[in-house]
């Protein structure tokens, strides 16, 4: 069964009501992120790496950098602040991007990027997509 | 100052009228996956737009399959690309034609 979110504001800070096995799976899910940006050859390694601007051959270095820290730094974030039953504002963003970033990547990784791709697939990867998005819906609400 | 007239010359087009670099378009591109409510929260979070502003510019996303959301300079249409990335959706920068 997937796991279900419960969040709420209070006092200020995003509480989190996750079980145990549904915070394995949103650490699972930053551990691959922080795996994907340190390991070139990663499957995810095509959503991490998009071009910034497709006009050129390469991206700016600068702008690269940027985008390697944030996703690592949300990563490590998630991470640091897995057991934690209250987060605050910028924990629960770096929980949501993280999030969004490993569903992506999942969607470039297996090919899902039309209408057509996505609903030929079924099985173990849908419901694994499908329970990402419920917590991104739930995270939604109080960002 | 000769460098200044020169410079100046350069901005000038035949009509008299200041040439302008064409601004630079931050493009946001529609997945199946991603839910619509987390690209509302991430243009809200990151350009600061009203709920209305994120709805319209993430149905344009949903059914034109692109959408341009913000439009200035090179180097903060970069830096906006590169949060909306961050973020986990697909962007890209392009100068405006």
């Amino acid at each position: 069964m997937a796991p279900r979110l419960f969040t709420r504001r209070r006092d200020g800070r995003v509480e989190v009501r996750l079980s145990a096995e549904g915070r394995a799976f949103v650490g699972a899910s930053a551990r691959e992120v922080v795996a994907a940006e340190r390991d070139a050859g990663h499957e995810w390694g095509a959503a991490l790496s998009a071009p910034i601007d497709p006009s050129r051959d390469a991206d700016d270095p600068l702008a690269v950098l940027s985008r390697q820290s944030g996703f690592t730094s949300n990563a490590e974030l998630v991470l640091a602040t897995l057991e934690e039953a209250a987060l605050t504002d910028a924990e629960a963003w770096a929980w949501f991007c993280t999030l969004q970033v490993a569903l992506r990547s999942i969607a470039v990784a297996n090919g899902l990027l039309d209408d057509d791709a996505w609903n030929a697939r079924g099985g173990a990867l849908v419901e694994h997509v499908q329970t990402i998005q419920a917590l991104l819906f739930e995270l939604a609400k109080v960002l | 100052m000769n460098v200044r007239r020169a410079s100046t010359e350069r901005e000038l087009g035949e009509s008299g009228s200041v040439v302008t670099e064409r601004p630079w378009n931050v493009v946001v591109w529609n997945d199946p996956v991603t839910p619509m409510a987390v690209v509302v929260v991430v243009f809200r979070r990151i350009f600061g737009y009203p709920e209305a502003t994120c709805t319209h510019l993430m149905l344009t996303v949903h059914h034109e399959g692109r959408a341009v959301v913000w439009s200035g300079g090179r180097e903060r249409a970069e830096s906006y690309c590169v949060k909306l990335q961050v973020a986990g959706l697909q962007s890209t920068v392009e100068q405006a034609s």
